[in-house]
């Protein structure tokens, strides 16, 4: 009897080091690797391990729908908060919800703001991460690859080779729709690369007839339309912006809309008027109309910075909770008659403004590779067209800043100054760039709008 | 065998005729048929959340009925005094475990293929793809092998629980062996969980059964995957499956063999 009974303990034995070994050797890598719920997730800090939990029982897609239901109702509500932690939830549930990574990505990116309408760029590592995750865990698709793309072309407007890096991919997936293919074009142009764009153009432009004469539906008409259109006009500014000439090595004798450069003019004066409250004014010689220049106020040691700018995608993971101690404001300064004076409250938002490090950088940052078509006419796709007798500057580093002609300057404030507390309590801080004129030497006070012509240096 | 194949033929006509378990799968069939008005959750993803639902509602079912069905089967037996009339004949006790769990597993299958075949029709109706409706019928083969193993698992621990601790015992294994396995791998990718944690965890991971392994639905439900063997998969699992089962066969033996009724 005894005899029997260890013979079944034996078996029982056997059987689990066999079941252990099948398990561990055999099943559980090829579950993982095929018919895991998520593969490659993006480690996921701000989700609770009862969330985690949830997500890795069954009923995760019926789940992922009624949660992202309940999430409508937040947007409904202006409940930003609370929708985050149900897009990574969902995201997590039902990594296939494209349209959840797509409008995650948006909402993070968008629609967390200051009172000033303001963006929280602290976010946008976050959006991008989840742009990341969805088009790793979506690859079939060119969706979100084109989402991330157009984060860093639209909402970023900066770093265009991430950009192209993003649209490139989108546009190697065969669904992508032809009029979006359009948009690497538009990427490849502001990287200034403005050889790859012509050539997307012709290939655009070949299909577009290809598929026309299989079937001369009206959109397939429009659709090779618009690309002829794009690509003639293309063509016309790269002879005009003296683009051909230099790849023949005949700018330098010709007559090109973007000779002579055309100094910009840059002056800058910041005055923190009172806490948390800068006042900034100078002079800018360019049209009112789609020249803003770009300003930034950010801790001297904030991470991932090139001038200008941050690299947004440096950050790892999808962090629902971004630094709440950095501090980063980016806004535009608007010109009229020749002039700007802006400013900037960031009294009423403490948590995106904390100030808690001891020293700011304000950047001050224009590049004409984000300028509109009709100041690239003058300004050129690599500024060529423009100069500036103080801060020009052709020699920063990083990516999306080589090979580009950007006005470029910094001051350096405390957190003092901007929260005028210990010396500068009673004491109004200026800063001022160099060459400052005010505004009275440029007409900023008429009521007539200037409009002052690019065609020669003043 | 004519003995085990006499006890689980009855056994299988017990479950048949036993109400709750008859409610339960009514429940099911009902929220099967409704589950495609569900589609609207997903504004893109209808046919995602179709597949999910059904197939989870299959899953769901089927577990409440392998508990229900074998938490009973023992403790019945002896607290009706049945037991007695039937040891008494030349049926030994193992003879009577083994022919109560296949008795389970028939009247288990008979039970989640009437669901498969709702499945299978709510689809067609819906879809109109037959390739499809064969491709997510794969699903409930593996949830049946699942399902076998949670009811190996709750025939186990009738031979020395109550029914009610029982009940909660299988279930909380179901749901731990569902998610250990994939949470001990977010574990083990995180290289900041103590090492001693690890072992731990690792020896549980090994020891329990892994029911997350018979989840195969991912792919169905987003098919844009590529799966390496499917077959050769199915096939292992199903090994692993039997092999667990017999574990926990031989275990039960051993203990209804030493108590007393």
């Amino acid at each position: 009897m005894a005899k029997g009974r260890n013979l079944l303990l034996g078996v029982i034995a056997a059987l689990l080091a066999g079941q252990a070994a099948l398990q561990q050797l055999l099943l559980w890598p090829t579950w993982t690797k095929d018919y895991a719920p998520s593969k490659g997730l993006d480690d996921a800090p701000g989700l609770d391990p009862g969330q985690f939990l949830i997500a890795l029982a069954g009923f995760r897609e019926m789940i992922a729908g009624i949660l992202w239901v309940r999430a409508d109702a937040f947007f409904d509500a202006g409940n930003y908060d609370a929708i985050l932690p149900i897009i990574r939830l969902v995201t997590i549930l039902d990594p296939h919800q494209i349209d959840v990574y797509a409008t995650g990505m948006w909402h993070i990116g968008y629609n967390f703001t200051d009172e000033e309408q303001r963006s929280d760029r602290r976010y946008l590592p976050t959006a991008l991460a989840l742009g990341r995750e969805g088009s790793k865990q979506n690859p079939s698709t060119y969706e979100l690859y084109f989402e991330t793309g157009w984060m860093w072309l639209h909402k970023i407007d900066d770093i265009y080779p991430k950009a192209v890096g993003w649209m490139e991919q989108a546009n190697a997936h065969d669904d992508m729709p032809p009029a979006r293919r359009n948009m690497l074009a538009r990427a490849y142009e502001k990287d200034g690369d403005i050889e790859k764009m012509i050539d997307l153009y012709y290939k655009l432009y070949d299909e577009a007839e290809k598929k026309l004469k299989t079937d001369p539906a009206y959109q397939n008409r429009q659709g090779a339309d618009v690309i002829e259109n794009n690509l003639d006009n293309l063509l016309v500014r790269s002879v005009q912006r003296g683009y051909q000439a230099k790849k023949l090595g005949i700018y330098d004798s010709g007559d090109y809309d973007t000779k002579p450069p055309f100094d910009v003019g840059f002056t800058a004066k910041v005055t923190v008027t009172e806490a948390n409250i800068i006042r900034i004014e100078g002079t800018w010689n360019v049209l009112p109309l789609g020249t803003r220049i770009k300003v930034i106020l950010r801790d001297e040691n904030f991470p991932n910075t090139v001038a200008g700018g941050a690299i947004w995608d440096a950050w790892k993971g999808v962090n629902l909770d971004p630094d709440k101690d950095a501090t980063y404001m980016q806004d535009q300064l608007y010109v009229r008659n020749q002039h700007f004076n802006k400013k900037i409250d960031m009294s009423k938002d403490p948590t995106m403004y904390p100030f808690t490090g001891k020293d700011y950088t304000l950047e001050f940052f224009y590049n004409p590779r984000s300028a509109p078509p009709h100041i690239q006419d003058k300004f050129g796709w690599n500024g060529e067209g423009m100069t500036d007798k103080n801060f020009l500057r052709d020699d920063l580093k990083g990516p999306g800043r080589e090979g580009v002609r950007c006005m470029y300057t910094t001051l350096h404030l405390t957190r003092d100054m901007i929260r005028r507390q210990g010396e500068w309590a009673d004491k109004v801080p200026v800063l001022m760039t160099k060459g400052y004129k005010d505004s009275a030497s440029t007409g900023a006070d008429q009521d007539v709008i200037i409009i002052p012509s690019l065609r020669g240096s003043k | 065998m004519r003995s085990i194949v006499s006890i689980a033929s009855t056994t299988v006509g017990e479950a048949i005729r036993r109400k709750v378990l008859l409610v339960i799968l009514l429940i099911g069939l009902l929220f099967m048929i409704i589950a495609p008005g569900l589609g609207v959750l997903s504004a893109r993803s209808e046919l995602t959340v179709l597949k999910s639902m059904m197939l989870g509602i299959i899953q769901l079912t089927s577990a409440v009925i392998a508990i229900v069905l074998t938490v009973y089967m023992i403790p019945n037996e002896i607290e009706r005094r049945t037991i007695y009339t039937i040891l008494s004949k030349p049926v030994q006790r193992w003879q009577f475990l083994v022919g109560k769990y296949l008795g389970a597993v028939l009247a288990l299958g008979l039970m989640m293929a009437l669901m498969t075949v709702v499945l299978l029709a709510v689809f067609l109706y819906m879809q109109q793809d037959i390739h499809q409706a064969i491709d997510i019928a794969k699903a409930p083969a593996l949830y049946f092998v699942q399902m076998s193993l949670l009811a190996g698992v709750a025939i186990f621990f009738s031979t020395f629980v109550s029914p009610l601790v029982n009940f909660f015992l299988a279930g909380g294994i179901y749901l731990l062996g569902s998610l250990f396995a994939p949470f001990f791998k977010t574990m083990e990718d995180n290289g900041h969980s103590p090492v001693m944690v690890k072992k731990v965890a690792s020896f549980v991971n090994v020891i329990i059964p892994n029911f997350a392994m018979f989840n195969t639905q991912n792919p169905i439900i987003n098919p844009n995957q590529t799966i390496g063997s499917e077959s050769g998969y199915y096939i292992q699992a199903a090994i692993y499956g039997a092999i667990y089962i017999g574990i926990l066969l031989v275990a039960g033996i051993l203990i209804f063999d030493r108590r007393e009724v």
